[in-house]
């Protein structure tokens, strides 16, 4: 399987008004492949992430997803194209006007049309699955940030989605809850989920990643296996940016 | 703001604008005169008169029911048994009596209205049917001040606003300073309050007032006047020859019996009947009608306002742009022309169009009216829910709808609960404006209470303790609510 073009990016390019955020990029990820994009900030990953399932709207290039260009299609079909594509957020964003299994069964029942009782059945699955069933019927506000990312990731996983997207997951919470998320994304990563994440965990791109990209100035500077690229970093910047970490770590 | 939008805007200005002089257009056509021959065929005839003028038209409460009576309201009788048709009796403020029968709410206007040239000029008078003369209120203390109308130079005069008395006041009483307002009940209160040292008036109302407070003493006008101006006449809508002239053969019978004595006499009765009980209790059927078109119209305008608000703010995200500049104009256009203009406007202007009932075009005023603040209200909460929620939905393949529905209006409503409060309270208190056009809420009965009792400050205390009441109810029922929506979330 893991020869499947899922998504293919191709001469992508985005502007806010005359600052280039995104200049060229191309990039190809297969079903079943973690890609883990690094970089300092201000190097353009999360709008890259975010140009994935057009939540920005490329300046130019094209962003295929299993053979369709998003770039070219309507609203209609671009909302039907997008609930394939899970997304999971820096700030969670999970709906406060709803109980957590509220929050994973909107989307199925309103998007997919399943009834109620199979929305319920898969969400309570899915809230085993990120460890949270007992908290079903309660109300965001009152979960930590940790158990609040974990809700989210199990709201994308409801829509059965062929790719998710993680757009630095982990950054918003406190360092002792970084852990549930990423063993979450890493038994993801292991079922054989097609992940693309935007993240400053090392250690967990450099063990879960099947390649690494390494983006800075809104440019991808080097993609390879973590191994390579954190062992032996062959572009400049790349090398000044592993350097840095490492002496931080 | 983009130019195509700005260009949409002055389009749907410039509609409005179209359909409203369309609207005085029409309401100008001349048409054949069929009036005489519309009241029998209806077999209706209809007045408007402001009863608030003892005694030519007041209310009594007899038996726990509410009348509108006065030699006024008999003379009308007589004209109605004379055409063989039946009476029926609207009543609003003065000043939008003559408005009322130019724009076909009423086949005729009476109520003491003096003929003037002024006014023969937008609408047709019948033969006068009753000449009472001018003369002056003054308070009893001041019967050594001012003994005579000459006495008066300089003083502060009061008069009901629209009426002759307020000309003349300007044009014959030297250096004086006229105060005009809408009822000759508040008149009266500001004379026995000293805010005013004289008011002119109908010699038979001040008689009628005299009569029934010894605080009050009249003295004559001592004006040389026309008999245009001293008279009382009916009016009727320009062109109606034929209902004139029917009407002007009851009047001769009326001059010729002298009916206007029996007429008066018999009001002077009821006026007696009145002052018999003037506890607040008394009237407590009065405020309650208030109460219940008060809050019925509250409820209606509540309900419509928020839905127009909220379909208005959806307009403004919406990515037609002739739907972004119709919500702006509908905003813009209702935010800057005042309530009671829109009440007038849809009663008497789009009513040349349509007849549409007071209490109907009160609650659609009020509703239009609101919406256009709920809506900006809704915008600000829409605005107020965090990009990332509207991201996330987008992100679930949410469609545009049920992202609003279920996502963005649940949390917006929650974010201006207290801004929307704050809305249906003041439209409580605002639609106490549907009164000028003769809708019996709660201020258009105190204001009855107050002509029927000859007492001038309790029915106001008595209404404002039942708004308080009722906003302050609304208060309660919105912080119940407040306080659920915060525990889910």
């Amino acid at each position: 399987m893991q020869d499947k073009t899922i998504l293919e990016v191709n001469h992508l390019s985005k502007k806010f008004g005359n600052t280039d955020v995104l200049k060229d990029i191309d990039g190809t990820v297969k079903s079943g492949e973690v890609i883990c994009v690094i970089g300092p900030s201000g190097a353009g990953k999360s709008t890259f992430l975010r140009c994935l399932n057009l939540l920005e709207k490329p300046t130019s290039g094209e962003v295929n997803f299993e053979g369709t260009d998003l770039t070219s299609v309507d609203d209609k079909h671009l909302v039907n194209l997008r609930e394939r594509m899970g997304m999971v957020f820096q700030s969670f964003n999970l709906f406060p006007n709803m109980t957590v299994i509220q929050n994973l069964k909107l989307a199925p029942m309103r998007v997919k049309h399943v009834s109620d009782e199979e929305a319920e059945k898969t969400g309570m699955h899915l809230l085993g699955l990120v460890g949270l069933q007992e908290k079903a019927h309660v109300y965001p506000s009152s979960l930590s940030g940790g158990q609040q990312q974990r809700v989210a990731i199990a709201r994308a996983l409801a829509m059965n989605p062929e790719v998710m997207l993680f757009d630095e997951p982990t950054s918003a919470l406190d360092p002792e809850m970084v852990g549930e998320v990423l063993e979450v994304m890493q038994k993801l990563a292991n079922e054989g989920m097609t992940m693309v994440v935007v993240t400053h965990e090392m250690g967990f791109a450099k063990e879960v990643a099947d390649e690494v990209w390494f983006m800075a100035d809104g440019y991808i500077l080097e993609k390879g296996k973590p191994e390579d690229l954190f062992d032996h970093p062959q572009n400049d910047r790349a090398k000044d940016f592993i350097g840095k970490i490492i002496q931080n770590v | 703001m983009k130019k195509s939008v700005k260009t949409i805007i002055q389009i749907g200005l410039l509609l409005l604008a179209l359909v409203t002089f369309t609207a005085w257009q029409t309401s100008n056509a001349s048409e054949a005169d069929n009036a005489l021959q519309r009241v029998k065929q209806r077999g209706e005839l209809i007045m408007v008169t402001s009863p608030d003028y003892p005694p030519y038209e007041f209310q009594v409460n007899k038996n726990g029911k509410s009348r509108i009576v006065g030699m006024d309201i008999d003379v009308a009788k007589k004209v109605a048994k004379d055409l063989h048709v039946k009476l029926v009796i609207k009543s609003m403020n003065f000043d939008s009596l003559l408005v009322a029968i130019q724009t076909g709410k009423a086949d005729m206007a009476i109520g003491g209205i003096n003929p003037t040239a002024a006014r023969r000029q937008s609408v047709d008078f019948s033969k006068i049917y009753y000449s009472g003369g001018q003369s002056f209120l003054i308070n009893s203390s001041d019967v050594n001040k001012y003994k005579s109308v000459k006495n008066l130079k300089g003083a502060t005069i009061g008069a009901q606003t629209g009426t002759l008395q307020y000309g003349l006041a300007k044009k014959k009483i030297p250096n004086s300073t006229v105060k005009g307002m809408d009822k000759s009940t508040d008149l009266v209160l500001a004379l026995k309050t000293h805010k005013i040292d004289a008011l002119g008036i109908e010699k038979p109302s001040a008689e009628a007032y005299v009569k029934n407070d010894p605080s009050l003493k009249m003295i004559s006008s001592g004006y040389h006047l026309d008999k245009n101006e001293v008279g009382a006449a009916i009016a009727f809508k320009k062109g109606s020859g034929s209902l004139v002239n029917a009407v002007n053969k009851s009047i001769d019978q009326i001059q010729k019996q002298h009916l206007t004595d029996q007429y008066l006499a018999s009001a002077g009765k009821y006026m007696k009947v009145n002052t018999v009980n003037t506890s607040m209790w008394h009237y407590w059927t009065y405020f309650a009608k208030g109460v219940e078109y008060t809050i019925l119209i509250s409820v209606v305008a509540t309900f419509f306002g928020v839905l127009i608000g909220v379909v208005l703010a959806l307009m403004r995200f919406s990515k037609q742009k002739w739907l972004r500049g119709l919500a702006i104009s509908y905003t813009e256009f209702i935010r800057g022309t005042p309530l009671m203009v829109q009440v007038m406007f849809v009663y008497f202007g789009i009513g040349v169009v349509i007849n549409i009932p007071a209490l109907i075009s009160g609650m659609i005023a009020v509703s239009l009216n609101s919406g256009a603040y709920v809506a900006e209200i809704i915008r600000g909460g829409i605005n107020s829910v965090a990009k990332g929620q509207t991201e996330a939905a987008e992100s679930l393949g949410l469609s545009k709808g049920d992202m609003m529905r279920f996502v963005v209006l649940p949390q917006a409503f929650k974010n201006i609960w207290p801004a929307l409060g704050n809305e249906f309270i003041s439209l409580i208190k605002e639609s106490s404006i549907v009164s000028i056009i003769g809708v019996t809420d709660l201020i258009y009965q105190l204001n009855i209470v107050r002509a029927d009792t000859y007492r001038g400050v309790i029915p106001i205390f008595v209404a404002m303790v039942l708004y308080f009441i009722m906003t302050f109810a609304l208060t309660r029922l919105l912080n119940h609510y407040e306080g659920k929506m915060k525990h889910a979330g």
